[in-house]
């Protein structure tokens, strides 16, 4: 959080920059079976994000030492693409990146059924193409919907939207200047379909009252991007 | 990037189907797949281009940084041009750092652009001897069906073209469009069951021999050559190839040129 709490980003009738109320969200759209070389695949933009994620897998994992006896592994891996950024970003890993890889497996190996593919890795690759604000939850919830693509068996899908604060006011979704200049992220993945969490981040200042109402927004919200979700992997329209 | 073994089933099918003047996909031998190209796809980049040939999918991003002139060259700006293939892009793919498959990829594209001249170095300088635009070309390939080098040279060029100069961003006067003089277009070929064929898919480059790679310029001049792989070529089958190849970079030229 940039901390500059003087930055005014929300005018007088209650709304945001990019004319949003405070719950709203950006466009999403769903896309899948985008990358034809793989088992499974997803392309999401969201604002001016935009993530394409391939799943393969389960395959043979190697090298050995990887391997579960009772169970697959995920190779997750969630990396931005030089020309996401405004300013070029290097290639190849830095912590940023390695610490999105881990929570990001972390939260998908809660709702995959691990067990039924012993000895197995089923690989997950997260390519952020444009960055925006917001990108981890775009790489987690396109991520679910590419595994679902793959007919990969899960509990449920992860659903994963941020609230933070901006102007002392609590709101979903925050866009790139309101990320910059904000006061607080709140990043959760939720499962749609029974309100259980498998992620959770948080930093910047929230009184108890901000923190449930984010909350709250960030529930809300995973219903409604749920729903497109699912339109897109039943082929109809997710727009 | 890992080797997949190769079946040695599928050598002997492309072989049968090479003797037949046949290819796994239907297609005649110098036929090159659907072909796809969309310029100004990436928000975030300063010129950019998605290109898709069959199953194979790239992008090309073009960024601006500024650089401290080389001493030697103290009126000139840089080029640099990296490709990276990601694991997202095929199960043969590995994370990691470069494997020397991507190395060579970025190096041969960019030599068809460099040494054709199409970018003038000269007018990238700001302040002789202390500031220079340096242009950075990624490629970035989504999915690999075979044949990445024709992909992201068609996709470099086009990103370049359409690319403008972020100077108001850098507090260095107004935006203006990066000066591309020149198209140099790249043919890539693979000898799969003893001869060569054009724009070869993936499951022709994994059962196939060597490759080579031809970049042409507008004036039908060479601008760079490789041969990869291990294999045997003769002078005649190299002539052969050059016949094509001036042919279809000028197809693709039109196809570029109509885009901008």
């Amino acid at each position: 959080m940039g901390g500059y709490g003087d930055v005014q980003m929300i005018d007088e009738n209650g709304l945001r920059l990019d004319g949003r109320g405070p719950g709203d969200l950006r466009e999403i759209s769903i896309e899948t079976g985008v990358v034809p070389v793989a088992d499974g695949s997803c392309r999401m933009t969201w604002g001016t994000n935009e993530a394409i994620v391939a799943v393969y897998g389960p395959m043979e994992a190697h090298p050995r030492k990887i391997q579960r006896q009772d169970r697959a592994v995920l190779d997750v891996s969630y990396n931005m693409a030089p020309f996401s950024t405004t300013d070029r970003m290097r290639p190849g890993f830095n912590r940023r990146s390695r610490e999105i890889s881990k929570v990001t497996k972390d939260a998908l190996e809660s709702v995959v059924l691990l067990e039924l593919y012993p000895r197995s890795k089923i690989r997950i690759s997260i390519e952020i193409i444009s960055a925006e604000a917001g990108t981890r939850c775009v790489g987690l919830t396109a991520a679910s919907v590419a595994l679902a693509d793959a007919g990969i068996p899960m509990t449920d899908m992860v659903v994963s939207v941020a609230s933070g604060k901006i102007n002392d006011v609590v709101v979903c979704d925050l866009n790139k200047e309101e990320d910059n200049y904000g006061e607080a992220d709140l990043p959760m993945g939720i499962l749609p379909n029974s309100g259980e969490l498998v992620f959770l981040q948080m930093d910047g200042d929230l009184s108890q009252e901000e923190f449930e109402l984010a909350w709250k927004l960030n529930m809300d919200a995973a219903t409604l991007i749920h729903q497109k979700m699912v339109a897109s992997l039943k082929g109809g329209d997710s727009q | 990037m890992t080797i997949p073994i190769v079946p040695n089933l599928l050598r002997a099918h492309l072989k049968e189907l090479a003797e037949n003047d046949c290819r796994i996909d239907g297609r005649q031998r110098w036929e090159g797949r659907a072909l796809d190209v969309e310029a100004g796809v990436l928000p975030r980049a300063e010129g950019s281009a998605r290109v898709r040939m069959g199953d194979t999918i790239v992008f090309a991003g073009v960024k601006f940084q500024v650089m401290k002139p080389y001493p030697d060259r103290p009126n000139q700006g840089g080029l640099m041009c990296s490709a990276e293939v990601r694991s997202v892009a095929g199960r043969h793919w590995e994370a990691g750092p470069p494997s020397p498959e991507a190395i060579e990829l970025g190096r041969v594209v960019d030599r068809g652009i460099r040494e054709s001249g199409c970018i003038d170095v000269d007018s990238l300088c700001i302040i002789p001897g202390e500031k220079a635009w340096q242009v950075i070309l990624d490629l970035y390939a989504i999915s690999d069906d075979g044949n990445l080098f024709d992909a992201f040279a068609l996709a470099g060029i086009v990103a370049l073209r359409s690319a403008v100069v972020p100077a108001e961003r850098f507090e260095i006067g107004e935006d203006y469009p990066l000066g591309v003089s020149k198209t140099p277009i790249m043919c890539s070929y693979q000898k799969v069951g003893a001869r060569f064929i054009y724009d070869a898919c993936g499951r022709e480059e994994l059962g196939g021999d060597e490759r080579i790679h031809i970049t042409l310029g507008d004036d039908d001049n060479v601008h760079s050559l490789q041969k990869g792989l291990k294999g045997i070529f003769t002078t005649d089958e190299f002539k052969e190839i050059m016949d094509h190849a001036r042919d279809r970079t000028k197809e693709l030229r039109e196809v570029v040129e109509s885009l901008l």
